[in-house]
């Protein structure tokens, strides 16, 4: 084996040490890769234990109980989240409506939008003047527009790091408050405008045990009626009739139809408000619809820019056949790029919304933690439970019953989670190959 | 809109429709963009206006919030009393930050490398899924996680070492929720290096073992720092585990087996309370939501530099 001597500088050196070093960064590189294994696998041994110990808490809670009942204090194993489904169905349809078309219309803008040379080329030739000035003055329009699009780029990376705490304060000073400029913050009652769906009535007392009058409310501002004289009533369905007085000492009406409608002399009313489903204020006050619209600005980064990546991998060569027809830019995006673009744009948003349903923080924020309510929300401007509140709720305390009810709850809230995200999964794998 | 030179002098109506429609659309679209922009301005402005109430008002002084030791907006019964200092506040923010990081930095880190350098297609069929459905718990469950499991393991651990609300449990859990991030980020990163490099330096004999750490990481350092400092700004806007696992005593130690109230458990502690909108107890949430607003905000612009400016380019 001595064909090629080796050069007398690499005779020198020890072969043993060099076979010692060689060995020694083989077993080291061996141990790092060992070393990986264990601590990717830590990551499927975290999940592992989360949902084990999670299902353990709450199997016993897991029933239809638990979907049909509302929170309850005085038989919390009876206690149930029907209230909390229907207002997370309601606060995240809200903010679907609220993000997705403006995510979107912001993700086409940046992408498809993008100012390109040619529109400075265009520029300069519809004014073919070739005076210096009017040069600086189109390029740095040009520039202007560009600048343009780049900062919209950079705040938008800015707001996704923005902590979603932050955002529920941005709702409660825009959309419950309006930056006050409705009239002073009040505590306690409401202050603004109420547009349609609200009406106002004095509650009275009749003859008749157990039966009101409704008197309807002129004064705003006067929370009690006293009634001294025949004034008119309503019937629930909007009829006026004549309210009567009985003077205490002469003898009471016997007729109970008119004992219905006839109030004792001096009896005292309080302020009733009956509202329709499409009830509208301005500000929007506690309502799910404040909470909602908090939510999209939340998850609107999210949305914008996994629009922007999927409209990105649309083949550009697709986006210059439709130009060189003739297609106007709009033209290209709405026939040829949307649709390219959809199982990704529709991906990006599944995803989005199943960090809407589990987000609390912000709602939090704007709509307190309480949860009693027995119902979704009934009006426009009604406030809503939410899954994660409720959990929060029931997990903040100390009874072990309500400990075992939020494991319940987490397990059905993962459950509708996982769903959602296989169902994007599918869409991803089922359109992508179209 | 150029035509040639044939179609000049002649109007076709779907033409002209079709600029006209054209110019409305971009306004459309624009429109859209700048709400993005107004949201920023709205926070800014909501952030200043609010917190202008707090930093005026006759009990607090500026220099005392930024450098006292104790925060008593609510244990104070009389607001004489209350002690504005964010400090506390602040190192408990930390304290759970810090335990975060040492999770999931290193954890998130060896995970993507593992990813996009040595996993076989099976290996990554299983962790990329895990890692995805980690990301997609919800925080509320993660803190529920931390006080169920982490916080009483911790204590039967050190038999009793660790308050049943304490910093190490929320560390804990928040650096969970980091994890997937700082992976899928770094991952990212790694997957952009070209190829070219590692055939080198296999080609000069290394392991792969220094091939990652010592050619593909420092090539991918720019874009592995940027996730860092992503998964630090999230982490320190953490709400929903610190308000469950930490605690609500706001304390100016550094004792991670203590509870700890953040600022983020702050403002929600604030928000359960009954104190009425206009008392400065009130407005001193804006107070620590600015100081929040300004760190994750700087921390965001910081990575964005890092990237731009140290990024290196393969074309």
């Amino acid at each position: 084996m001595s064909s090629i001597p080796l050069p007398a500088a690499l005779q020198r050196d020890d072969h043993v040490a060099m076979e010692q070093k060689a060995n020694r960064r083989k077993r080291m590189s061996r141990w790092f890769s060992i070393l990986c294994v264990i601590i990717a696998f830590l990551s499927v041994v975290v999940l592992v234990v989360l949902l084990v110990s999670i299902s353990i808490q709450g199997s016993s809670r897991l029933s239809t109980d638990l979907l049909s009942n509302a929170h309850s204090e005085l038989h919390p194993e009876q206690a149930g989240m029907w209230p909390a489904i229907v207002g997370t169905l309601f606060v995240c349809g809200v903010c679907a409506l609220g993000s997705l078309p403006l995510g979107i219309g912001t993700a086409v803008f940046l992408e498809e939008f993008r100012p390109r040379k040619l529109e400075l080329r265009w520029l300069r030739h519809r004014f073919p003047d070739q005076s210096k000035t009017w040069d600086k003055l189109a390029s740095g329009l040009y520039k202007s527009i560009r600048g343009f699009h780049s900062f919209i780029q950079l705040n938008i990376s800015n707001l996704a790091g923005v902590p979603s705490i932050v955002y529920g304060l941005l709702g409660l000073s825009l959309f419950v408050y309006m930056f006050n400029v409705f009239g002073q913050i009040k505590v306690n009652e409401a202050s603004g405008w109420e547009i349609a769906g609200a009406q106002h009535y004095y509650q009275v007392l009749s003859l008749e045990s157990g039966q009101v009058v409704l008197i309807p409310q002129t004064d705003r501002t006067q929370s009690t009626l006293t009634v001294e004289s025949p004034t008119t009533g309503v019937t629930p369905d909007g009829k006026t009739y004549e309210v009567g007085v009985w003077e205490p000492g002469s003898p009471k009406p016997t007729d109970p139809s008119v004992r219905r409608r006839t109030v004792r002399k001096g009896a005292k009313g309080g302020v009733f408000t009956d509202r329709a489903w499409y009830y509208f204020r301005l500000p929007f006050d506690r309502s799910f619809l404040a909470a909602g619209l908090t939510l999209a600005l939340v998850i609107l980064p999210v949305v914008i820019i996994a629009s922007q990546e999927a409209l990105r991998a649309v083949p550009p060569s697709m986006r210059e056949a439709s130009l060189g027809l003739g297609a106007t830019t709009w033209q290209t995006t709405r026939d040829v790029c949307l649709p390219a673009a959809i199982p990704g744009i529709m991906t990006g948003a599944i995803l989005s919304m199943g960090r809407a349903i589990g987000e609390a923080a912000p709602l939090l924020v704007i709509m307190g933690a309480a949860i009693a309510k027995s119902t979704g929300p009934q009006h426009l401007m009604d406030d809503a439970v939410t899954m994660p509140v409720l959990i929060y709720n029931w997990a903040g305390r100390q009874q072990a019953v309500y400990q075992e009810l939020a494991a319940a709850a987490i397990i059905v809230l993962l459950i509708v989670l996982l769903l959602m995200n296989s169902v994007a999964i599918y869409l991803r794998e089922r359109l992508s190959h179209v | 809109m150029s035509q040639p030179a044939a179609l000049r002098n002649r109007r076709f109506r779907s033409t002209s429709t079709a600029v006209y429609s054209e110019r409305f659309v971009v306004m459309m679209l624009a429109s859209c963009a700048t709400i993005t922009v107004l949201i920023t301005a709205g926070i800014i402005y909501m952030l200043i206006t609010e917190s202008w109430h707090f930093f005026t008002s006759d009990y607090v002084n500026f220099k005392q919030f930024l450098t006292g030791s104790e925060w008593s907006a609510l244990q104070a019964k009389d607001i004489k009393d209350a002690e504005f200092g964010i400090w506390p506040l602040l190192s408990g923010t930390l304290r759970v930050t810090m335990i975060a990081m040492l999770i999931s930095l290193p954890l998130g880190l060896i995970t993507a490398i593992y990813l996009s350098e040595f996993a076989s297609r099976r290996i990554r069929g299983i962790l990329k899924p895990t890692l995805e459905v980690i990301a997609g718990i919800p925080t509320v469950v993660l803190g529920y996680f931390a006080v169920l499991v982490i916080s009483p393991s911790l204590q039967w651990v050190s038999s009793g070492g660790f308050d049943t609300f304490n910093a190490t449990s929320a560390g804990i859990a928040v650096g969970i929720l980091c994890l997937p991030m700082v992976c899928s980020l770094s991952e990212d990163a790694l997957h952009a290096v070209p190829n070219a490099l590692r055939e080198g330096a296999y080609g000069l004999g290394c392991t792969p073992f220094e091939t990652s750490i010592k050619v593909v990481v420092p090539a991918a350092l720019s874009g592995i720092i940027s996730a860092f400092l992503l998964a630090f700004s999230r982490a320190i806007g953490e709400t929903m585990v610190v308000a469950l696992a930490a605690g609500t005593r706001a304390t100016a130690t550094l004792d991670p087996r203590e509870q700890s109230q953040t600022m983020t458990g702050f403002i929600v502690e604030m928000i359960k309370s009954e104190n009425e909108f206009g008392t400065v107890q009130y407005y001193s949430l804006y107070g620590v939501a600015i100081t929040l607003f300004v760190i994750t905000f700087g921390m965001t612009l910081l990575g964005q530099l890092i990237r731009r400016r140290y990024r290196e380019s393969y074309e």
